[in-house]
């Protein structure tokens, strides 16, 4: 066989691309720590509580109860407001409004379509009252009737659109410590989960809660409500902007580096073998992630966008754990001959498992979002225990799979080293092929591990800090989690990228004249090794032969 | 005047509340824009010498209705002579009051909510926190430079925060700041590039130019007692908004790939005002008493074997009157007739609330609601019980 790249390419050449690859990653990571804003923008904000004295909303009108701005509801400030009690107001009739964005400086601002993306979720001012506590013996159930509405700019302002209505159930979970068991003292309650877009298509959204109490049933009881917030997080423009120049320049970068590659491999002239396919379906799989399809969302409402991105990413990390798994199967240099997908089945299984947990898991998620963007998996019983399902699923097989990778690498290492000691003892052409071989699989562990591990702690770095991060002083400042989401997303590019390059068929041949022409064996050998990509064959031979010997 | 964002001691203050807090990040260059804005309010007003009264005080607002300033026609018809009509406000809250209307209703709620939470946290000491019918709000009592005059000032400064943080996440103040995120220079829309500021900041920056202008109105010599009690009165207001400011909890949501933490996103959430008022009644416990230091300058611990104050500790500069008997001069009620418990040890006891004058002990029907049937708000069914109990009060 003819080596890769990686084999005939002088140290020199090889130095220089090393540290132009390096190069590039920093780029990426600086990109994102100094350009990118942080990915992530929050708005808390507290709703306002609209008074529906007429149970319109009981009746089934779908009328808007607006915050603020013409045509304003009647809205109390508290619950101890002394009108409550004067016109006996109910719990029925109270209607939690909020209008997003918030004004700020001056004017109402607007949402805009570069955010991409808006999780929702609710925050509880539950009071410790002596008198009206919460049920902390059991979980208190929710239901919650839920409204959201939009408008844009340049519509008439009270002409509010329906987007989503449902009804939905939650459960509350809050706890107080014993020495703040005092009437005014706030119980620590967990958010709730609200609603969650794919898209952010128009510019004002308009949020509509009630609380609805029934004498019968026992819903809502949870003790005494003074505030419900609702806290709403979406993608920052600007780093969706960075994000989306990145994907537009790394698409036709690793699409061109493809195609190189597959015609590197054509031009051989020889059926393909299984570490060239898997490393050209990665590529493809790549293209598929970099490929940015996100420019449509600026004109088209797509709000399966998120679903896909998920997916998109999720392929590419099984393919990524399924290319490890060939190209350690394909270096074994053992006497099984592989070279075909159904070898590694077991293996593949594990990967494949895993991933279609995670993807049933995302389906039901934001697959049903896509129809009930207030749907939470999470909030009824049996959907927890079958996403907790899900997910134990693809933790055991991802276990599963890193026990098999790390045997695999194991065994790989006891085959080298009991190799390295047979080495001298072969012939020149055979000894350059399994050095190489040697030389290949050291080179793609160790980049693997380094980019793994770059991950890894880049990861956990974001986890402590909890993506505040400070550098310096007051100019240079560098947003660490959007450097975290930019770099490695440029590092794994990367990574695939010199794979491709590197392990691409290499034009050049063994020099001959390095052929020791006394071996009588070794041309046969070239002819054989050249006819066959995995020649295991050869090598069955080869040992029988030396026992022979 | 001194413009807090850019002195040098107030930076260091920020970098240690920044050091404490997450989801905080110090950008003088662009926070600069809502902080100048204040600078040139407050210098603009300080040229405008207008005779402060002492007992003057913006607490008022707390306890005029303000349930007429909901009313937003009110300022749209003309603001200013609304801003001069409000009693308690000194020359620069006049001002600012014109320049930011929509903010006064807030201001209100702050001032009556410090109110409240100081009549909860002294309900059962001599001192209740009690409010008398003049402009002063807490009567002749905060003229001395007492414990209770810190109080006061704190947690008035801390409802001030609140609300107007509050109002804030309402939706109902339109010049809630928006320039904390960076960005690259050319860009105008802030908003879509990194989104918008927090609002507990905003809230802080508000109260303490608002609250602490009328302090900074007048110029004071060095050594002099009306210097002494300025100093005084900024450290306690301080120290009542750091009361919110540096107690906000910090809350998280994951929203990674499948919704795992890759991704976390936090925010600060107010704490409860019975939480800042605890919070400033332990402080008030152990509030320290001060003095000038030899240069008349500043304001040093009396006792050098206790801890140096820090700035979130109360300081006062008087010991508190004896509240025992009724005094016009120090303000003082007494604590005759007030309610007492007899079988307690603590303050609320009959013989230290007393101060062992003893105390009468009578029947009284109570009428009292009951059996009550309560939701998470508002309108409760309730019957009416009547019990008899002994009740105890001071003679």
């Amino acid at each position: 066989m003819a080596g890769v790249v990686l084999e005939t390419l002088s140290n020199r050449k090889l130095l220089i691309l090393s540290v132009s690859l390096v190069l590039i990653l920093a780029v990426f990571f600086l990109i994102g720590g100094l350009v990118a804003p942080a990915p992530n923008s929050v708005i808390p904000s507290t709703t306002v509580k609209c008074v529906d004295a007429d149970n319109i909303w009981q009746k089934g009108e779908m009328k808007p109860f607006l915050p603020r701005g013409k045509g304003k509801c009647d809205s109390i400030d508290h619950f101890s407001d002394p009108r409550v009690a004067r016109e006996g107001i109910d719990a029925n009739e109270i209607v939690f409004s909020q209008w997003m964005p918030l004004p700020k400086d001056g004017k109402q601002l607007d949402m805009s379509r570069w955010f991409q993306n808006m999780v929702s979720v609710i925050e509880l001012d539950l009071t410790y009252n002596s008198q009206n506590k919460y049920p902390e013996d059991r979980d208190a159930h929710m239901v919650l009737e839920t409204r959201v509405f939009y408008r844009n700019k340049e519509d008439d302002v009270k002409d509010w659109k329906l987007l989503a209505a449902s009804t939905e159930h939650r459960t509350l979970q809050c706890s107080i410590e014993n020495d703040n068991r005092q009437d005014g003292k706030r119980y620590q309650c967990d958010l709730l989960p609200f609603f969650e877009l794919g898209t952010v298509f128009y510019d004002f959204y308009l949020i509509n809660i009630r609380l609805p109490i029934d004498k019968r049933t026992d819903i809502n009881i949870i003790g005494q409500l003074d505030d419900l917030a609702v806290v709403v997080i979406f993608q920052n423009g600007g780093f969706t902007k960075v994000w989306f120049s990145i994907k537009t320049v790394l698409f036709p970068a690793v699409v061109a580096v493809l195609l190189w590659f597959w015609q590197r491999v054509l031009t051989e002239g020889r059926a393909t073998n299984l570490t060239e396919r898997t490393l050209f379906s990665l590529g493809i799989i790549l293209s598929i992630m970099n490929c940015p399809i996100e420019w449509l969302t600026l004109v088209v409402s797509m709000p399966f966008m998120t679903l896909l991105n998920d997916i998109r990413d999720g392929a590419f990390y099984a393919m990524l754990f399924s290319f490890w798994l060939i190209f350690v199967g394909e270096h074994m240099m053992d006497q099984v001959e592989r070279n075909q997908l159904k070898a590694y089945w077991k293996q593949l299984t594990v990967v494949i498992l895993a991933s279609a947990a995670c993807f049933i898991f995302d389906m039901c998620e934001r697959g049903v979002q896509l129809t009930n963007p207030f749907f939470s998996i999470w909030s009824s019983e049996v959907g927890a225990i079958a996403a907790l399902g899900f997910i134990i699923v693809a933790g055991i097989s991802a276990c599963l799979y890193f026990v098999f990778l790390c045997y695999l690498v194991f065994r790989v290492f006891r085959n080298i080293s009991s190799k390295r000691t047979s080495l001298m003892q072969m012939s020149s052409v055979r000894r350059k092929y399994y050095s190489g071989l040697i030389y290949r699989f050291k080179f793609l562990m160790l980049v693997t591990l380094l980019c793994a591990a770059l991950t890894v702690i880049s990861f956990i770095i974001g986890q402590v800090s909890e993506g505040q991060w400070k550098w310096g002083d007051e100019d240079l400042s560098l947003e660490y989690t959007s450097a975290f989401l930019t770099g490695t997303y440029g590092m794994w590019n990367v990574y695939v990228i010199s794979l491709l390059c590197l392990y691409a068929p290499s034009h050049k041949k063994y020099a001959a004249d390095t052929v020791d022409e006394t071996d009588t064996n070794s041309r046969e050998e070239e002819v054989q090794l050249t006819q066959m990509a995995s020649e295991s064959s050869n090598i069955a031979s080869f040992i029988s032969k030396q026992a022979a010997d | 005047m001194s413009d807090d964002c850019t002195g040098p001691v107030s930076l260091w203050d920020y970098d240690k509340m920044e050091g404490r807090r997450r989801g905080r990040r110090t950008d003088c260059m662009s926070r600069g824009a809502l902080c100048w804005g204040w600078t040139l309010v407050i210098l603009l007003l300080s040229m405008e010498t207008r005779a402060v009264y002492a007992l003057d005080m913006w607490w008022q607002l707390g306890v005029q209705g303000f349930e007429t300033w909901k009313n937003p026609q009110m300022f749209m018809l003309g603001a200013h002579p609304i801003c001069t009509q409000l009693k308690g406000l000194s020359g620069g809250q006049v001002r600012f009051c014109q320049l930011y209307h929509d903010h006064m209703p807030s201001i209100g709620r702050g001032a009556k909510m410090g109110i409240g939470e100081c009549q909860w946290q002294f309900r059962l000491r001599r001192w209740n926190c009690s409010t008398v019918a003049d402009s002063s709000v807490f009567g002749p009592v905060i003229k001395i430079a007492s414990r209770e005059a810190a109080f006061t000032h704190a947690i008035s400064a801390a409802g001030v925060v609140h609300a107007v943080s509050r109002s804030c996440r309402e939706g109902d103040l339109n010049s809630c700041g928006c320039s904390r995120a960076r960005r690259p220079r050319d860009l105008h829309r802030d908003w879509i590039w990194g989104g918008c500021g927090d609002n507990i900041e905003y809230g802080y920056q508000f109260g303490r130019a608002f609250v602490d202008v009328r302090e900074r109105e007048r110029n004071h010599p060095r050594n002099s007692r009306p210097l002494a009690r300025m100093l005084m009165n900024l450290h306690n207001n301080e120290a009542g908004r750091k009361a919110v400011y540096n107690y906000a909890k910090v809350e998280c949501k994951c929203h990674g790939v499948s919704g795992s933490c890759a991704l976390k996103t936090c925010w600060q959430q107010l704490p409860s005002f019975r939480e800042v008022g605890d919070r400033l009644r332990d402080r008030y416990d152990g509030a320290t008493e001060i003095k000038f230091n030899s240069r008349g300058l500043k304001l040093v611990r009396k006792n050098k074997r206790y801890n140096k104050p820090s700035k979130e500790d109360l300081i006062y500069l008087d010991r508190s009157p004896n509240y025992c008997l009724a005094n016009g001069e120090t303000g003082s009620l007494g604590t005759v007739g007030r309610m007492c418990n007899r079988h307690s040890a603590g303050m609320d006891g009959c013989n230290l609330m007393c101060c062992g004058r003893g105390y009468n002990t009578f029947k009284r029907k109570l009428v009292e609601r009951c059996h009550c049937k309560f939701h998470w708000c508002c309108f409760v069914k309730c019957k009416t019980c009547e019990r008899i109990v002994d009740v105890h009060t001071c003679k």
